[in-house]
C-alpha cells in the first residue's frame, strides 16, 4: 500500500506535467511549474517522516527543552532543504513573470504557438 | 501523434514513480527504530546535539544557519540575482525612452 | 477608473496590515525558538505589502515605495549576514563563536537572548527577503518597457 503522502505528491506532479504537455498559455505554464514544485516539496518532506511503534513523532522543535528531550522527532534535514527550495521557487516565479511580460509586449499574445515567429 | 507520445511518456513516468514509492522493493515510508538509526543517522545527530552545539531550540533553524550555512549563502545569492534580473528585464531602457 | 478596491476592502486592509506586520516580526524574532525563521517571516511581511498594493492601488503604493531605500535594505541584509558569518573566522567560516565562547546572546536554550548569532542572522535574512519580495512585486506591477 503506497502511503497517501506519496500519492498526493504524485498527483500534484502529474497535474503539473499534464499542463506542461497540453496547455498553450504561458501563464498556465508558470502555474504548472509551481504545481510541480509543490509536489516535489511534499515528496521530499514525506521522506523525512518517522514511524516509531505506536507513538506519533513531533516536529523537530524543542519548545520547552527539558520536557521534550528524547521524544522521537521527524527528520529536520529535508525540511531545511525544502525551505531553501521554496525561496528559489519564488525567484523562478519572479523571473518567469518578467520574461512573460516582455514576451507579451513583443508578440502581443501569450499563446506559445504564436511565439515561434521572430519579429522586430 | 504528439498527444499519444505525451500520454505515453506520462504513463511511463507514472510507472517509474509507482515502482520507486512502493514499500516492498522501493523507498520505505516512515522509517523507525533500527532502520532510522541505520539510514538517517545524520538527522538523529542533529536532533540530539543541535541544541547543545548551536543553541537554538528550533532544529531547522540550526541546520539552515549553522550546519548548512553555505546553502543559505548560495540561496541568498540566488534571490538577489533573480530579483536583480527581473528588475533589469522590466525597467525602461534608455533606448526605449527616446523613441 | 479608480484604482483602489472600495471602502470595505480599504478599511479591512487598514485594520489588518499592522497585525500582519507584527505577526511577521514575531516570526522573525522568535525564529530560533518556535516554528518560523527569517524566510517565513520576511515573506509574511511582504504579504502585508502585497495587500497594501491590491487594496489601495498602484498610485498610492508608488508614493510610499522608494527604489533606492529597498535596494539599500536588501544589500544591508546580505552584508550583515556575511559579516556575522565572518565573526568566527579565527576558527572557521560559519563558526558560532557567540554561543560557543559565551560572548553575547548566550542565555539558557529556550530564552529569547540565546543561540549566538542565530537571532541576528534571522533578522538579516528577514530584512533581505522582505526587501527582495517587495522589490520584485513593485517591479512587476510598475515597470513597463513600453508606453501605455
Amino acid at each position: 500500500m503506497i502511503p497517501f503522502q506519496f500519492i498526493t505528491a504524485f498527483l500534484l506532479i502529474f497535474m503539473g506535467l499534464y499542463a506542461f504537455l497540453y496547455k498553450r498559455n504561458l501563464i498556465k505554464l508558470i502555474l504548472a511549474l509551481n504545481i510541480i514544485d509543490a509536489g516535489i516539496h511534499l515528496l521530499l518532506i514525506s521522506f523525512g517522516y518517522r514511524l516509531e511503534d505506536g507513538t506519533l513523532p513531533t516536529a523537530p522543535i524543542y519548545t520547552g527543552y527539558e520536557t521534550l528531550k528524547g521524544t522521537p522527532m521527524v527528520g529536520p534535514i529535508p525540511q531545511a532543504l525544502v525551505l531553501t527550495s521554496i525561496v528559489i521557487g519564488v525567484c523562478i516565479l519572479a523571473l518567469a513573470m518578467a520574461l512573460t511580460i516582455n514576451a507579451y509586449r513583443h508578440y502581443g499574445s501569450l499563446d506559445i504557438n504564436k511565439l515561434r515567429r521572430l519579429r522586430g | 501523434m504528439k498527444r499519444t507520445l505525451g500520454a505515453l511518456s506520462l504513463l511511463f513516468i507514472l510507472g517509474v514513480l509507482l515502482i520507486v514509492a512502493s514499500p516492498n522493493y522501493g523507498l520505505k515510508f516512515g522509517l523507525g527504530g533500527k532502520d532510522w538509526q541505520a539510514h538517517r543517522y545524520t538527522d538523529q545527530y542533529y536532533i540530539e546535539h543541535g541544541v547543545e552545539e548551536v543553541g537554538g531550540t528550533n532544529i531547522v533553524t540550526d541546520i539552515v544557519f549553522d550546519y548548512r550555512g553555505y546553502d543559505t549563502i548560495g540561496e541568498a545569492t540566488v534571490l538577489f540575482t533573480a530579483i536583480a534580473g527581473a528588475i533589469a528585464l522590466l525597467r525602461p531602457w534608455r533606448r526605449d525612452e527616446n523613441e | 477608473m479608480s484604482e483602489d478596491m472600495g471602502l470595505i476592502v480599504k478599511t479591512t486592509a487598514r485594520a489588518t496590515i499592522p497585525l500582519i506586520g507584527i505577526f511577521g516580526a514575531y516570526i522573525v524574532s522568535h525564529g530560533h525558538l518556535t516554528p518560523g525563521g527569517g524566510f517565513q517571516g520576511g515573506a509574511t511581511i511582504a504579504g502585508a505589502g502585497v495587500l497594501f498594493l491590491i487594496a489601495f492601488g498602484l498610485s498610492e503604493a508608488k508614493k510610499r515605495y522608494d527604489h533606492h531605500v529597498y535596494s539599500a535594505l536588501e544589500s544591508l541584509g546580505g552584508l550583515v549576514f556575511l559579516g556575522i558569518a565572518m565573526l568566527g573566522f579565527s576558527v572557521a567560516f560559519f563558526y558560532n563563536i557567540l554561543w560557543r565562547n559565551g560572548i553575547a546572546f548566550a542565555g539558557k536554550p529556550g530564552t529569547l537572548l540565546s543561540a549566538g548569532y542565530l537571532p541576528i542572522m534571522n533578522l538579516a535574512v528577514g530584512l533581505k527577503v522582505f526587501a527582495g519580495l517587495i522589490s520584485a512585486m513593485m517591479a512587476v506591477a510598475t515597470y513597463r518597457r513600453w508606453k501605455e
